[in-house]
């Protein structure tokens, strides 16, 4: 005789799936309840998750100290390297950005050096495996809005994709969802970039022909073409590698972002949309 | 006990959102191979082991609600994949074994697998391509957090519920 669950069982765990689905068909049409609901839940457990956050800090950093040793000695390294590179390559830019400021106000187009800006405290990282987005200690009161970018120094690090009273969720560029208009530094080539995940290079289908030759290393910011939800130049990252794309009738790329998303503790959110 | 029975589902709804809490202000943040622990699927499978397919269907639509509400991604997919999971290893527990010795740790382990695929492909069918590649290192990740806190999380799960009771399907078996 096969064995089968009893009838009350399957009828309450069919009602359970027909109502996940539901909420799953309602949560993709970006229903406004959602957010709402999203919005409320921010508000009530920001305080207690930020409380709890500073009891047990010393437990994390114990945590950290033991499993990144080796990583931040590394990162270390490297960012001394890094650091000479850029203080050579400021002084190269400079005038460069200078020249492009006055150019850009003298003709009115927006870029991003030009952006008024508030910086953040980055409140929490990735709560799941699948969630790309990190909390900051910032929102509406500030002048904050869901899209605005987000930067750092070093350049692209999301958008705000919920913001509340005291605090703003931002989507990080490694989302599978998140995707920029993106522009290479060296030839003006445009593209889409977009996120595939948390430590994988970001993925750029682009318009450039399939003979053309991408130098690795070279730099992608935003492109802020028309209705771009990104002003223009913000660095996004350099090129990994190049590939054909499907059909073969355009270049796919793979860059590295020039943020480290996992090492946030303070972002700046540019107070700008495209709207202007 | 009427009364204690009346606190039940208070007592439920309180483990659910200090898991949450836990989850997002201190799990979160402490990475193994790259990836963080999930204590919702942790009290998911506990309930399921305690309590069978019933309970672990219903703990694991709650708690992924809740999960899904402080999230950024699709909304009702946390709910969706712990529900289907906390059927299946209520189902399998009450089929194949009694929860004791190591075949919790086992099926907790077990879960966490079912739980990464299951979410990463629904994830794909709804347009959100969550990356394979990732699935090995989340798997293994809530694989350790799971079989190092089932047991716990089973204890907690007795004193929200009392003693076992048998579930409606180990009913039909016996």
């Amino acid at each position: 005789m096969a064995i089968s669950p009893p009838t009350g069982s399957r009828t309450r765990f069919a009602v359970l799936v027909l109502a996940s689905v539901t909420l799953l068909t309602i949560g993709l049409r970006d229903a406004p309840v959602v957010r709402e609901v999203r919005e409320g839940a921010s508000v009530v457990i920001g305080p207690i998750e930020g409380a709890v956050d500073t009891v047990t800090s010393p437990v994390r950093n114990a945590w950290h100290g033991m499993t990144d040793y080796e990583d931040l000695q590394r990162a270390n390294e490297d960012l001394r390297v890094q650091l000479a590179e850029a203080d050579a390559q400021g002084v190269r830019t400079s005038d460069a950005e200078r020249q492009l400021a006055e150019l850009s106000a003298s003709l009115d187009l927006p870029w991003a050096g030009n952006v008024e800006t508030t910086t953040a405290r980055v409140v929490s990282g990735p709560r799941s495996n699948f969630s790309h987005a990190i909390e900051i200690d910032k929102g509406k009161d500030d002048g904050i809005a869901v899209g605005m970018p987000v930067v750092t120094g070093a350049g692209l690090v999301g958008r705000v994709s919920q913001a509340t009273g005291g605090n703003s969720t931002v989507e990080l560029l490694t989302d599978p969802d998140f995707r920029v208009g993106v522009r290479l530094s060296t030839t003006g080539d445009l593209g889409t970039a977009h996120g595939r995940g948390r430590g994988d290079p970001l993925s750029v289908d682009s318009a450039i022909s399939p003979t053309a030759k991408v130098p690795k290393g070279t730099g992608v910011v935003t492109s802020g073409v028309d209705r771009s939800a990104y002003p223009p130049g913000i660095p996004v990252g350099t090129v990994a590698s190049s590939r054909q794309g499907s059909g073969g009738l355009a270049l796919d790329l793979d860059i590295d972002p020039v943020v480290d998303v996992d090492q946030l503790s303070y972002v700046t959110v540019m107070l700008w949309t495209d709207e202007g | 006990m009427p009364g204690a029975r009346r606190l039940t589902p208070l007592r439920g709804a309180l483990v659910l959102l200090v898991a949450l809490v836990a989850q997002i202000a201190i799990v979160a943040d402490l990475r193994v191979v790259g990836a963080v622990g999930d204590l919702m699927l942790v009290v998911t499978v506990a309930a399921a082991l305690t309590g069978g397919p019933d309970r672990g269907a219903t703990y694991g639509f709650f708690a992924g609600l809740i999960f899904d509400m402080v999230l950024d991604s699709p909304f009702g997919l946390s709910a969706l994949t712990y529900a289907v999971v906390g059927y299946a290893v209520g189902l399998v527990c009450v089929v194949l074994f009694r929860p004791t010795g190591w075949w919790p740790l086992a099926a907790a382990a077990v879960a966490a697998l079912v739980a990464t695929v299951f979410y990463t492909g629904i994830g794909h069918l709804i347009g959100t391509p969550y990356p394979w590649g990732d699935v090995p290192a989340i798997t293994v990740a809530v694989a350790v957090w799971n079989a190092a806190l089932v047991l716990p999380a089973m204890a907690v799960m007795r004193w929200v519920h009392g003693p076992a009771e048998p579930d409606r399907f180990e009913v039909v078996l016996r």
